[in-house]
């Protein structure tokens, strides 16, 4: 017998008594609420180490972006309208080309206010580069903010993608003594601009 | 009557500054814990919500696990079953074997250290580098993680300081904790990028999606799993959860149990193999499904391997990591050595007090006091209860009922008493005696001396 | 109503002076209340060992000797919350209905939560530290666990609060495990120490006179530390500051 059908067995054996699942529902509809969404996002991208900024009426986005970042060479985007972008990422092929990255423009589906998450659904060639560039800007449209991760996940759908990712704020580690230190692997630097 | 546990702790106390240190450190991360908490009025409703939904989902393995497997094959992903640690580890070889792979990088899993994936590997001749920085200290250091979640945290700067100087060529005398870790981001990008196979454990599989979920804030994993072709996840298969639905609540949970975070920096989703890529998964049972069994302890398989468990504990905070004789210390850790062999582990389930403050900072509920208090009065069955211990805790009544008794033993030593006399010596290593009232409460009223 | 009063054997033994200040207190609050004698120990001890067999004995003792009062009152949170969380199962092996488990309360609990005063005669001008013990904070719930995210409240401070001059303190780490645990104490002497030595230096780090709790057992642990290291703070039963002046 293989053990798959082994541990099949084994687990029916054991399982004495079945429970029922649980019904969220009450849960999901009394969960934390904020008065304003947006505002507590960009409270909460403060408190988890990275940065949010509002895109004004008629503001030009690169401009901001090339403000923000003066020092940024390599500038990978495969977003439109991203001009100040350098090259297109899906342009390469071996994920460790995109080693030396300073800055990725990317776009968020979700923002999720009680932890300053951001979901993003892969939608450029390689998922490297959301991990290898040394700083990341996550564009967020304003109306795609949700309160807590239950409206979160009604909101994505399991789509074609093949990875999905929450990212709140830069790589951080505690490791050594628990000193908080930002940028261990991934993004040292994480701005979302609220659009 | 010592157990190991009780010897050990001992030890890691006669270094009063460092043993300071480490309670007030991980007192700390409860405080943070305490404060994310409370920002959430459901709190209290996450955790129920959480504990059924594992009850659900582990008396519902047989389903949910073939459910997990035939959305992960649509989705392309290879999945294997391996019944114990060596067919895991057997399985772990042989992809790497099939591909060619020398150098292969992992991310934090106590599944892998549960199993022994490393020393397995490396017999093989396979390089296998931690990527996580605190795996990666002490794989360096040749230790073990003493915390599932901060594995080195009873590592001192100064000490990392000295082995990236051997190690990784750092300045000499620099233990700044950013250097430090900016040189390994260093070192260990150059492993990445290198690596021909990456692994991560799992924190999540979710059945309705047949995806992993992978939680870290270095972002190591995805780093590890976006860089070579192949990629391998495995999990204990009562990481299981039903849908993304349960998702919301566990990811609501685990950071903020864990290290006080509102989430962790990164929640992946692995569902597809990157695109030429291979993904191949593993569900590996290695006694659980023997727990499934256990109703007193079926809650044990809740566990969604957060650490509050430790940080909260005043015996773990005082007796560190290493005073364990099983991988996993603390009250979760006492609960798992005893399910996997009680014979080899019991020395543990003396590290606790009974405060009950585990069980009421789990997220998942699991009742770790309770079971400790299950467990002993087990061993008196497995033949490992103390003899000295048995004939004091009945001596303890005894002492109480019978001052003159006590008072005699302690002045008369080793007149008889040699029970009462070794308790009054146990107890006056740094603390006094308690001193006998010349009439108790019992003859008083005899005398109608209460009114 | 009539009250059948439990002095659990530390009491009895080293703190028979906490005896006298519950039937005073009683008394005082006009509960008919009555002492069976040659009480035992309530078996926590053996059981929390590992041996829980040897206190089905004790058990059935005690709730023979109880059997006839409408409620059993004692002074120690964590004797009450053993016999009623553990008498029925214990008892049940042996085919013997507990009758003790239902009717039991720890005395704070009973005068919070059954008497309910509203004013008490005694005073106390003095600075105290509450010790909010394990198994009365999280098993017998007279205070909301700091793990929990519930809304605050401490029926020992409620009260201590009726009491007048008096000025009620909680230590840093309000409920952290002062370190006794019956045979934890003897078998982990290295850490019950450390963990009593912290608790009382956040004790005294609140500037109180007296660490003032519900259970003795963890007043016998710390005033052992106290002795030891001749510290300037002193240990008391909750029940002498509310029976002060009886």
């Amino acid at each position: 017998m293989s053990s798959r059908e082994d541990i099949l067995q084994s687990i029916r054996r054991a399982t004495h008594v079945k429970y029922e699942k649980p019904d969220l529902k009450p849960l999901e509809e009394h969960a934390l609420t904020y008065p304003n969404v947006v505002e507590q996002f960009y409270f909460m991208m403060k408190q988890v180490g990275g940065e949010a900024v509002f895109l004004e009426e008629g503001q030009d986005i690169n401009k901001l972006i090339r403000e923000s970042y003066p020092d940024a060479k390599r500038i990978a985007s495969n977003l439109e309208g991203i001009t100040c972008a350098t090259f297109n990422p899906d342009n390469v092929e071996d994920p460790a080309e995109l080693d030396g990255t300073d800055l990725a423009i990317i776009d968020g589906k979700i923002g999720v206010a009680e932890n300053g998450a951001v979901w993003i659904e892969q939608d450029v060639k390689q998922r490297a580069l959301y991990f290898i560039s040394e700083k990341l800007v996550i564009l967020l449209d304003k109306g795609r903010i949700v309160n807590n991760m239950h409206e979160a996940y009604k909101r994505i759908h399991t789509g074609e993608y093949g990875f999905g990712t929450y990212i709140s704020g830069p790589s951080k580690t505690a490791d050594i003594e628990q000193a908080l230190v930002m940028g261990a692997h991934g993004a040292r630097d994480v701005m979302v601009i609220i659009k | 009557m010592s157990t190991k546990h009780a010897k050990a702790a001992a030890g890691f106390l006669e270094n009063k500054k460092q043993a300071a240190w480490y309670d007030e450190t991980l007192w700390l991360v409860r405080a943070k814990r305490d404060k994310q908490s409370k920002e959430v009025p459901e709190w209290e409703e996450l955790r129920e919500m959480a504990c059924e939904t594992k009850l659900y989902s582990n008396s519902h393995l047989d389903e949910l696990l073939v459910e997990f497997e035939t959305n992960a094959r649509a989705n392309g992903a290879h999945v294997y079953w391996a019944k114990d640690a060596d067919e895991y580890c057997n399985i772990v070889y042989n992809i790497l074997h099939q591909h060619g792979v020398k150098h292969f990088i992992k991310s934090k899993s106590m599944l892998a250290e549960e199993c022994e994936l490393n020393p397995f590997l490396e017999h093989k001749g396979i390089e296998v580098v931690e990527s996580d920085l605190g795996e990666r200290i002490l794989q360096l250091m040749h230790l073990k993680p003493s915390h599932i979640v901060l594995p080195a945290i009873h590592v001192k700067r100064e000490q990392v300081g000295e082995l990236f100087e051997k190690e990784l060529g750092t300045e000499k005398g620099n233990s700044d904790p950013t250097y430090l870790t900016h040189a390994a981001r260093k070192n260990l990008r150059e492993k990445f990028l290198h690596a021909e196979a990456a692994m991560t454990g799992a924190n999540f599989a979710v059945a309705s999606t047949g995806e992993i979920v992978v939680c870290t804030n270095e972002g190591n994993a995805d780093m590890g799993v976006s860089q070579p072709k192949l990629q391998i996840a495995a999990f204990g298969m009562e990481k299981i959860v039903p849908d993304r639905e349960s998702l919301a609540v566990f990811t609501r949970l685990l950071a903020r149990s864990a290290t006080g975070q509102p989430v962790t920096t990164y929640t992946s989703h692995f569902r597809k193999p990157r695109e030429g890529g291979e993904f191949h998964i593993i569900i590996v049972d290695n006694g659980r499904s023997k727990i499934l069994a256990d109703r007193k302890h079926i809650k044990t398989l809740n566990c969604i391997r957060c650490g509050a468990c430790m940080n909260t504990c005043p015996v773990y905070r005082r007796s560190g990591g290493y005073s364990y004789t099983y991988f996993i210390p603390g009250p979760i850790g006492i609960n798992l050595g005893m399910l996997k062999a009680p014979l080899h582990y019991y020395d543990n389930v003396s590290a606790c007090s009974l405060c009950y403050s585990c069980s009421d900072v789990c997220p998942v509920k699991v009742d770790l006091a309770e079971q400790i208090y299950l467990w002993r009065q087990d061993l008196d069955k497995l033949g490992k209860a103390d003899a000295m211990k048995k004939i004091m805790s009945g001596g303890m009544e005894f002492a109480m009922n019978r001052p003159w008794a006590f008072n005699a033993a302690m002045d008369l030593a080793p007149v008889g008493g040699e029970v009462l006399r070794m308790m009054g010596v146990t107890w006056g290593k740094g603390r006094d005696l308690p001193k006998f009232a010349k009439e108790n409460f019992n003859e008083m009223w005899k005398k109608g001396k209460v009114k | 109503m009539k009250v059948g009063l439990f002095i659990p054997c530390y009491i009895n033994a080293v703190y028979p002076q906490v005896g006298v200040a519950s039937y005073k207190l009683l008394k005082s609050l006009g509960v008919d209340v009555d002492y069976p004698l040659d009480q035992t120990c309530c078996g926590q001890p053996m059981a929390n060992a590992g041996f829980e067999s040897e206190s089905v004995e004790m058990a059935r003792h005690f709730d023979r000797k109880f059997k006839d009062y409408d409620y059993i009152v004692g002074p120690s949170a964590s004797c009450v919350v053993f016999v009623r969380d553990n008498y029925g199962r214990l008892l049940k092996a042996e085919e013997h209905h507990c009758a003790s488990e239902e009717r039991i309360y720890d005395l704070c609990e009973f005068i919070h939560d059954v008497i309910k005063p509203t004013s008490l005669q005694a005073k106390f001008p003095h600075k105290v530290s509450l010790q909010n013990s394990c198994h009365g904070v999280r098993l017998m719930g007279l205070s909301s666990p700091s793990e929990l995210n519930i809304p605050y409240f401490n029926k020992l401070r409620d009260l201590l609060s009726l009491v007048e001059g008096i000025e009620i303190m909680e230590p840093d780490r309000p409920d952290e495990c002062c370190g006794f645990g019956g045979m934890f104490s003897v078998e982990e002497t290295a850490v019950s120490v450390q963990m009593g030595h912290d608790k009382v230096h956040r004790h005294m780090a609140t500037g109180a006179e007296y660490i003032v709790g519900a259970d003795s057992s963890c007043l016998m642990h710390q005033n052992g530390i106290i002795a030891r290291e001749k510290l300037p703070i002193k240990t008391l039963h909750i029940v002498e500051i509310l029976a002060a002046g009886l």
